[in-house]
């Protein structure tokens, strides 16, 4: 699975999340910051409602003022100021009392009398509204205090005393008397609230100055920071003057960002501020970001475990269907590959019998009946050893060994066909400095022995193959990287075919027809190995120019007095049991190739090479033989008697056990013990065999014959009394030879 | 890139940018190393001054910055940053006392002796006997240390003083026919008789809405005027230990004068709904013939006024002054108390931030030495100094004294209260307030 192909999505997707967790924020936020306003809102309409309801209390208590001074007998100003005295004693609202006349004369409570050039107190009721308030400011006129105060003002409509008439009555009152009424906290004392007047000066604030001197302007601190949004100074201060309710947002001069909410009081030309600084609006927010935090996470990683479980799943479902589609195909092919020469055997046989008189044609059929049936074992020795490779039961020879021994077998046993070919073979051994090795010589020479024969099939007439080896000892670890490759001139492979070189029944189809009678398991098998070694094999290859493959292996050093000079048996398939290829190396890696013909033809010349010599025929010679397959031993015993040899078959364990018992001491020679029969088996048999009491029992040659070849399979023969194992098919020239040996008494 | 790897590779993002980011938080915290700045708050009350060479300055407390600002840039032994919190004049117990053992508490007050020298018997203010070198105790009036002198300490710093006394309006007092009272450039004293003379003549021939002389007691603002006007009949005021002794024929005498210039007319009516800020607008609207000033409040009158000592125990009548200044408080930090020690040190060497003081009465003679010529009647009011009484006595609880002050007064003018009875209470409600406060006193070591 290309995993790079998911990035971009996964990317994708991240960013989708990403964008709609921003999108979720942003309406979130709005949507409280939206609550939180509409709170600031109630506030404020709360806290205005409040103010309203102290002014009206104010302006109520002046009404009551005005009427008791109706009700008083006074006649003059004088008696008038000594009254509204009392009425300022007595009251614990206002500091002052004032009468204001039609000519502007104002007179107080504490008998003091303003001029109307001295004062502009009755511009407050300038815009007809009967009652009115200010903020104290001695610009107005300088009255008795300098502390901070408000002037409360009614209409009087029919007061006169003497020749004057009164058009209002004021009340002067210290504004730290109401302040606390009218400064509300709000959000855990976080937003504050105060009121200005249209000049910006506090009626109410946190920071209350009391006297005028002292006294802060609203504009100022605006001023002094700044407002955001491309509100200006002279928007905040004609709102406010017109009356309006709006919201703004500033940083002031300390760096502190507030949202400001402005709401008018009725009757005045104040305007109430909720301040409230962004960080309650942020922390109002927090526990929403925390929980949608919180619930991102859980779901988020709720989605990925789930991903992470599907992704395991759909890996195991895609693997196993994967490796059923691999057996599936492996099958196949194992049925194509093995029907192949089988329906050349059938085929064969069935000219054979035609042709029972015709000694010329027998002998051809013959010849293919052997390259057929030479092919069919060897892919059967491949299959096997795929499937133990792939089941990890292939367990790699730990033995000191020489590389340039193994290097010189695997090269000779490839001459002659190199040869034929008229292939310019180079080998490049220089760089062998520590030949001396500790590993599987035998696996070691069968990789090799693949590419090379792999090199030699697709190498045309004429062209270059090069091997070189190279090594380099790494001093940490006393080992020594072998770095071999082989190099050819051959068709060369594509890419696509490249990623498949080591797949098991590959092969390139091209016109060659020669290049495709191996079994397509070599190239899998080295590639295996070379895994199973701890190393790697590796191919370049370009269409048409050729192909060059590397195996690098890092094997222990050995020592050179330990290495035992590597013979040509031990190059070769190495499955456990000796099967014929193993033990005809040259016929096998032939066959390997697919080139039966010359496998043949060694068969032939081995078997030749085993046949009993004369003097051997001349003796009695007496085999058991325990086989229940009545073919197989009818085969077996005309091989044998062929040769010279005095047959005795059983069928099953049991027999065979009967029959040596009952013959004469010494009369067998070898006992030829199958392992899988009826009523007792080989192993079983052999085991019984040796417990007789007679003094051959022991001695004699008793061999495993069985198409179990696994280790195991060895090792039981063995434990059983067994002393050989002769793989099925039957090797007849090693069988031969074997018994040969036996005879000789080696 | 199986999953895992992914896995591992955010663990390795994580742990490098949670290395990063901690790597940045240490080079942060070791370049904090460096010396800690070292806070000093001052605190004054809002207060108008006048200086004679810089009419920039209008608040005493622009001067007070400047003096931060100039120790800040000189001061070696600490980084020092020196902050100048302005409070109301109404705001003392609240800006100091309340604001003991918190972040705010001041290190340095400004202000009024008669105001603040109840903290000193809280055991916070610092004797700063150490400061005073023999340049600068030579270079101080010795009337000034006496008045903020403790059991032979003096816990304030004198800056300036004014000096209060009486001041009438010339155009009413030629209205009356009272011209022969009028003196230009004199503070004047008058006799008892002169005084009931110029009353009574006041209170018949003023025109309406005039009123011969303040009078008020709605609340205590101003009470040491009231108190001062109680020796005008020979009173000592306070005895030998410092404890109001009006219970004594001069001491009932003065009260029975103002309560019947109650009935003569002298004050206006139900003064004792009125306050200092009420009988201030009447004289300067031209309703008050008589009124309280002081050295520096003169000027806003020009030469509409004559000056006279109140009524006093002698022909020459008395005064009474402020001595502003400085305390020092001990928050408990000995490098802060040394610091604003080094402070007034600093102040006091420095020649030009003592010139700060020329509007009124510098505490330095050097100062006004330099400026008095300069400084409206400046003389008349140095002069004057024998005259100035006590008004204090010493007292460890001046607030709570004043609280109860006014209301006796009030209580007088009403006539709720007769002489002997409002002698009777001053003495002992007022009394029974410095024994507490002498035996809450606590002075620091």
């Amino acid at each position: 699975m290309n995993k790079k192909r998911y990035i971009p999505i996964f990317g994708i997707a991240i960013i989708i999340m990403i964008a709609a967790v921003c999108i979720y924020m942003n309406l979130l936020s709005q949507t409280v910051a939206g609550n939180l306003m509409s709170s600031v809102d109630e506030i404020s309409r709360h806290d205005v409602e409040s103010i309203e309801g102290a002014l009206d209390n104010s302006y109520a208590r002046l009404e009551s003022v005005a009427k008791r001074m109706a009700v008083y007998d006074v006649e003059t100003i004088q008696e008038a100021q000594e009254q509204m005295n009392l009425e300022a004693a007595s009251s614990a609202l206002f500091n002052a009392i004032y009468l204001l006349d039609s000519e502007g004369y104002l007179y107080s409570s504490s008998y003091v009398r303003f001029d109307p050039d001295e004062h502009a107190y009755d511009e407050m009721m300038a815009d007809g509204r009967d009652h009115f308030v200010m903020l104290y400011d001695d610009a107005n006129g300088k009255l008795e205090t300098t502390k901070e105060s408000l002037i409360y003002g009614i209409r009087l409509s029919n007061m006169a005393i003497g020749e004057h008439d009164f058009v209002a009555l004021l009340g002067r009152g210290d504004l730290s008397l109401i302040r606390d009424q009218l400064l509300i906290e709000s959000f855990d004392s976080q937003g504050i609230s105060s009121v200005v007047n249209n000049q910006g000066y506090y009626i109410v604030s946190a920071s209350p100055a009391t006297d005028l001197a002292g006294r802060n302007n609203f504009y100022d601190m605006l001023r002094a920071g700044t407002i955001e949004g491309g509100v200006t100074l002279e928007d905040v201060r004609r709102n406010i003057t017109e009356g309006e309710s709006f919201t703004i947002n500033c940083t002031t001069a300390d760096g502190e960002h507030l949202v400001l909410s402005f709401a008018p009081v009725e009757g005045t030309t104040w305007s109430f501020i909720m301040a409230v600084p962004v960080h309650v609006f942020n922390q109002r927010f927090a526990p929403f970001i925390v929980m949608t935090t919180v619930m991102l996470v859980v779901v988020t990683i709720a989605l990925l475990v789930m991903m992470a479980l599907i992704y395991r799943f759909m890996k195991r479902s895609v693997l196993a269907n994967a490796e059923a589609a691999a057996r599936a195909e492996f099958l196949s092919n194992m049925s194509h590959e093995i029907r192949t020469p089988l329906n050349g055997i059938i085929g064969i046989n069935h000219l054979m019998a035609g042709s029972l008189d015709n000694r010329e044609a027998m002998k051809g059929y013959v010849q293919k009946l052997g390259k057929a049936a030479q092919y069919l074992l060897s892919l059967v020795n491949d299959i096997l050893d795929v499937s133990k490779l792939r089941a990890g039961k292939v367990e790699l020879a730990q033995e000191p060994f020489d590389l340039n021994g193994v290097i010189d077998n695997v090269c000779e046993m490839q001459r002659e066909a190199i040869r034929e070919r008229d292939i310019i073979f180079e080998v490049h051994t220089g760089g062998v400095r520590y030949p001396h090795l500790v590993g599987d010589e035998v696996r070691l020479s069968q990789i090799l022995m693949n590419i090379l024969s792999n090199a030699v099939k697709f190498t045309p007439e004429g062209g270059i193959i090069t091997l070189n080896a190279d090594q380099r000892l790494l001093s940490t670890t006393h080992e020594v990287h072998t770095t071999i490759s082989i190099s050819d001139t051959g068709c060369g492979m594509t890419k696509e075919f490249q990623q498949h070189i080591f797949d098991v029944f590959t092969q390139e189809r091209n016109s060659s027809s020669d290049s495709q009678k191996g079994t397509g398991l070599g190239m899998a098998i080295s590639n295996m190995l070379a895994t199973q070694m701890g190393g790697s094999l590796t191919v370049e290859s370009e269409l048409g120019k050729g192909s060059c493959f590397t195996l690098r292996v890092k094997l222990p050093l050995a020592n050179a007095s330990s290495v035992v000079p590597t013979s040509e048996s031990s190059v070769g398939p190495a499955l456990e049991g000796d099967t014929p290829a193993a033990l005809l190396p040259d016929v096998q890696g032939k066959a390997a190739e697919g080139d039966t013909d010359k496998a043949q033809a060694s068969l032939n010349e081995a078997s030749e090479g085993a046949r009993p010599s004369e003097e051997a025929k001349a003796q009695s010679l007496h085999i058991l033989v325990a086989e229940d397959n009545e073919l197989n031993s009818d085969i077996i015993s005309a091989i044998l008697s062929n040769e010279g040899y005095e047959v005795k078959i059983a069928v099953d364990g049991k027999e065979a056990v009967a029959a040596f018992a009952a013959s004469e001491p010494g009369e067998f020679m070898a006992v030829l013990m199958d392992a899988q029969m009826p009523v007792m088996d080989g192993y079983e048999a052999a085991k019984k065999i040796r417990e007789l009491d007679r003094e051959d029992a022991k001695s004699v040659r008793i061999f495993a014959c069985t198409a179990s070849t696994f280790a195991e399979d060895r090792q039981r023969a063995l434990e059983n009394g067994m002393d050989d194992f002769l793989a099925k098919p039957l090797d007849v020239p090693d069988m031969l030879k074997k018994l040969e040996a036996v005879k000789r008494g080696l | 890139m199986a999953p895992d790897s992914w896995v591992r590779r955010a663990v390795l993002l994580s742990l490098a940018c949670i290395l990063a980011l901690s790597t940045l938080v240490g080079c942060s915290a070791a370049s904090n190393g460096s010396e800690e700045q070292l806070h000093l708050l001052i605190k004054v009350p809002r207060t108008g001054h006048d200086v004679v060479f810089d009419d920039s300055i209008t608040q005493v407390d622009q001067v007070i910055e400047k003096m931060a600002d100039a120790f800040e840039e000189s001061y070696e032994k600490v980084p020092v940053d020196v902050e100048v919190e302005v409070f109301e004049q109404n705001q003392y117990d609240a800006a100091i006392a309340e604001a003991f053992d918190t972040v705010h508490s001041p290190d340095i007050v400004y202000g009024d002796y008669f105001n603040m020298s109840t903290y000193i018997h809280t055991g916070r203010v610092v004797p700063l006997d150490d400061v005073i070198t023999d340049d600068i105790r030579s270079d101080v009036f010795d009337y000034l240390w006496d008045m903020s002198t403790i059991d032979g300490r003096v816990y304030m710093m004198p800056y300036l003083a004014r000096q209060n006394i009486l001041a009438y309006n010339k155009e009413l007092f030629t209205q009356a026919g009272l011209e022969r009272f009028i003196q230009e450039g004199t503070i004047q004293s008058w006799t008892k008789d002169e005084w009931a003379e110029i009353l009574d003549t006041l209170a018949e021939k003023l025109p309406e809405s005039c009123y011969p002389m303040m009078m008020y007691a709605a609340s205590s603002q101003g009470d040491t005027h009231i108190m001062t006007l109680l020796r005008s009949s020979g009173s000592r005021f306070f005895d030998d230990d410092g404890h109001f002794a009006l219970s004594t024929p001069e001491g009932i005498e003065a009260l029975r004068w103002i309560q019947e210039g109650v009935d003569r007319g002298w004050f206006p009516p139900h003064s004792e709904n009125l306050e200092i800020e009420d009988c201030s607008s009447l004289f300067r609207q031209g309703q008050l013939a008589i009124y309280m000033v002081n050295n520096a409040s003169i000027g806003r009158y020009g030469d509409t006024i004559g000056l006279v000592n109140f009524p006093g125990p002698d022909e020459d009548g008395c005064a009474t002054t402020f001595v502003s200044g400085f305390e020092v408080l001990d928050n408990g930090d000995p490098i802060r108390v040394q610091v604003a020690k080094d402070f007034l040190s600093f102040v006091y060497g420095e020649e030009d931030l003592l010139d700060y003081s020329a509007g009124t009465l510098p505490a330095s003679i050097p100062v006004s030495e330099r400026y008095g010529k300069d400084i409206q009647a400046f003389d008349l009011f140095l002069n004057n100094r024998e005259n100035v009484v006590d008004f204090t006595g010493s007292n460890p609880d001046t607030r709570a004294v004043r609280e109860i002050f006014y209301t006796c007064i009030h209580e007088l003018l009403l006539g709720n209260l007769s002489p002997e009875e409002t002698a009777a209470r001053i003495d002992a409600l007022c009394n029974q307030a410095i024994d507490e406060g002498e035996a809450a006193s606590t002075l620091h070591e």
